[in-house]
């Protein structure tokens, strides 16, 4: 009795499977599965008789001050630094690639710095740089004469929210650009050519032809960018802030750590990452769908 | 060939199996203090004429500022002093992480010491859940030495604080190890210098702006990004002004406390560092603890609050010249009430579903025989919670660091406290209820009125959750 090829092919294929799917629904299914079950208990995280209390805890994060407050918060980060990121990325981008500078790998080098250093380094140099008295901005503001502006950016609640979008801007902005240019590069430079001779200007050709060539990568970067705040809001605000000045620029995703580890509230933290879940699977088939390109 | 792709198929889920078997092996990493030791299960050991079925206990100690050494040498003694005892001492930092799984599965390690803000939030847990073994019979049973029962040992009022007995019932669930004395410091140099007197009072405190300007200075500083830090002046004020049962109302959530004069005239105090010149060092509020403790040092601001582990934390800060750490405690309100300061007491405790409770119990009541406490100072540089420590640990600590517990010995009147476990599921938790906008009246965008309303419903609030907790 003989296998036949097909069978024996069907077999190996699915023996270099398993391994891999096992892992994968151990180590991100079965987790996710039991975010979504434990959201539907009152649990402590420690004692071992998790209460089920159905949508409960669901129904008490939008009568929670702080949840909402903190919900603003990310919203406000959500909507600022992606768009802001992908601004700044997309125009120094197509400059460092249009231009013909001679320093441009050292511009390049230089922008995706930031990518490379941990969060944590970047969030603990920022702090030092918004330091109210030894601190680089505040610094540089007396040098030029404007020693009134300064004030204290991350302990003020109408400026640390922008304060933390310039680091997440910072942190990510060169990480794009490289992505960015990369796709500008397998653009067909015949494109630039003939339109140029058409008389089209720079700027024509950055709306006409830059931003239409890269549609594709520009819409994966949104949904990364948006799903980047949310993890890395998490690590700044942490170090930075500590969610301060009493709590305004506590985001949804330092709630939900004080909540599980600090008030013993694992249901409840639960039900926030479900929350947290379900908007961003929304963002993002928003975005895409709203970037679709359509029958035009 | 079909064998070969059998072959496959195994290796390849054995590596899978193998990866698995991996995550799911015990994070132990323990330290067995005796080498030799293999208890039999038959084997009972006996000292002092006590017989233990269970010869094996597992240990879980905190390991921060204090090491482990102590740790490691009071386990040996114990085995010695008890023959065919085993102790597992597993240690580190991030010891929550570490026994989280074991007491989620139901199989806790019997003896744990847990400190650090990181892990302290799994004692709450056990709190809420009712999950720890009673204590008290141990501390009313005599002493290692023999005699008068163990409690008569303990600092005093510290069995009965919170912080020992959570449930208000009288009942100790959690041993007390080392304990700090926090309140404001000051530089001694300069005041000795400059001839500046120690503030008695509140009123002698803010006049002190002016003497501030002169040398240079602002008058405060805080952990800016940690207001949790100014509890350390509110906690001993509030027994200043109303006495235990002030301090009653607000760590048993009384609304009422919010409307009381006790309230209008600690938070007074606050309000007058935000709005009087010269009084907070500018920018306090975005600065993390390291950063305005370093501020401090180097002269930016006259006192700050810390706690009796300041100086060793700052040992490697830059410092304006002849700084020398003074401590003063919190002043009183009126020139005849004494100054005070808070303790802080570390906890030990035995989880209810230990396996081995009895051995436990055993080692925590030697753990505060003379012998241990004197090697506690030794190898941990710490106090132990024990009527007269402060002496035994003299030659092991730093003379700034002793003259602290000294004092405490010497009339400055302690407070120590904890807060009432709010109800199980409970978004509240109240220290970042009202210590958080306190950053939003030193920034003068909300006035202490306002506050005392908004603590006014979260108290009222906790209240009614608790009693529909109770109801169930």
């Amino acid at each position: 009795m003989k296998m036949t090829m097909k069978t024996r092919r069907g077999f190996f294929i699915a023996a270099c499977l398993i391994p891999g799917l096992i892992l994968f629904f151990l180590f991100k299914v079965y987790p996710t599965i039991q975010i979504f079950h434990k959201s539907l208990y009152l649990w402590t995280g420690v004692g071992d008789k998790p209460k089920f209390i159905g949508l409960q805890n669901f129904v008490d994060m939008f009568h929670d001050d702080t949840f909402l407050l903190a919900l603003r918060n990310t919203g406000f980060l959500m909507l600022v630094v992606p768009v802001l990121t992908l601004l700044i990325a997309l125009i120094n981008a197509s400059l460092l690639t249009q231009t013909k500078l001679k320093e441009k790998g050292f511009y390049r080098t230089v922008f995706f710095f930031p990518s490379i250093l941990s969060f944590v380094v970047v969030a603990i140099l920022w702090s030092f740089i918004y330091h109210p008295t030894m601190g680089f901005v505040n610094a540089g503001l007396e040098m030029i004469g404007l020693g009134d502006w300064a004030m204290s950016w991350l302990g003020d609640q109408r400026t640390v929210l922008w304060a933390l979008a310039v680091t997440l801007i910072w942190q990510a902005a060169g990480y794009y650009m490289v992505m960015y240019m990369a796709g500008i590069d397998s653009i067909s430079p015949d494109l630039y050519e003939a339109s140029g001779l058409d008389g089209a200007t720079r700027v024509q050709q950055f709306f006409h032809i830059t931003i239409p060539m890269l549609w594709e990568i520009i819409r994966v970067t949104i949904i990364f960018s948006i799903n980047g705040v949310m993890t890395i809001s998490f690590v700044i605000v942490s170090i930075m802030t500590a969610g301060g000045p009493d709590r305004h620029s506590e985001v949804v995703m330092t709630y939900l750590y004080s909540q599980a580890f600090t008030n013993s509230n694992f249901g409840y933290a639960m039900a926030i990452g479900v929350f947290i879940f379900i908007v961003s699977v929304s963002l993002a088939l928003i975005s895409n769908k709203l970037t679709e390109r359509g029958s035009n | 060939m079909k064998h070969k792709k059998w072959l496959t198929t195994v290796a390849s889920s054995v590596v899978a199996v193998s990866l698995l078997a991996g995550c799911g092996s015990n994070n132990n990493n323990s330290n067995n203090a005796s080498p030799s030791a293999s208890p039999s299960a038959s084997a009972s050991a006996s000292a002092g004429g006590k017989q233990f079925e269970n010869t094996e206990l597992n240990v879980a100690v905190f390991q921060g500022g204090y090491g482990r050494e102590y740790w490691d040498t009071i386990a040996e003694d114990f085995m010695k002093d008890y023959p065919g005892t085993k102790i597992n001492i597993t240690a580190s930092p991030k010891i929550a992480e570490l026994v989280r799984p074991k007491i989620v599965a139901g199989n806790p390690p019997d003896f744990m010491y847990i400190a650090g803000s990181d892990n302290l939030p799994i004692i709450d847990g056990l709190i809420k859940d009712k999950a720890l073994t009673d204590l008290s019979d141990v501390f009313n049973s005599p002493s290692e030495e023999g005699g008068a029962p163990l409690k008569d040992r303990i600092l005093p009022g510290v069995l009965e604080s919170r912080s020992s007995s959570p449930y208000g019932d009288g009942k100790v669930f959690l041993a007390p190890y080392n304990y700090g004395v926090m309140g404001l410091w000051y530089n001694k140099t300069l005041f000795d210098t400059k001839g500046i007197s120690v503030p008695k009072t509140w009123d002698e405190f803010l006049a002190l702006t002016a003497t501030a300007k002169d040398n240079g200075r602002e008058l405060f500083t805080y952990q800016g990004l940690y207001p949790g830090y100014l509890e350390e002046m509110v906690v001993p004020s509030i027994y200043s002004v109303g006495g235990q049962e002030a301090l009653d109302q607000y760590f048993n959530f009384d609304p009422e406390f919010w409307k009381s004069d006790t309230f209008k005239q600690v938070w007074g105090v606050l309000e007058k560092v935000a709005t009087e010149d010269n009084a907070l060092m500018k920018g306090t509020i975005a600065l993390n603890h390291t950063q305005a403790q370093t501020a401090f040092m180097q002269g930016k601001a006259m006192f700050i609050p810390n706690g009796t582990w300041f100086e060793d934390e700052m040992k490697d800060a830059p410092r304006e010249e002849g700084f020398q750490f003074g401590f003063l405690g919190a002043p009183a309100f009126t020139a005849d009430k004494p100054a005070m300061a808070m303790t802080n007491v570390e906890q030990m405790v035995i989880p209810a579903k230990a396996k081995n409770p009895e051995l436990a119990k055993e080692f925590l009541k030697y753990l505060y025989s003379d012998k241990s406490v004197k090697l506690n100072a030794e190898k941990s540089k710490a106090v132990l919670a024990v009527k007269g420590a402060p002496d035994i640990a003299k030659e092991f600590i730093s003379e700034s660091t002793y003259n602290v517990y000294k004092a405490v010995d010497e009339g400055i009147v302690t407070v120590n406290g904890a807060f009432k476990s709010v109800a199980k599921g409970s978004k509240y938790n109240p220290s970042d209820e009202i210590y958080k906008p306190i950053s939003s009246i030193m920034n003068k965008q909300l006035t202490v009125a306002e506050y005392g309303d908004k603590l006014f419903k979260i108290y009222t609030n906790i209240q009614k959750e608790l009693k529909e907790n109770g109801a169930e």
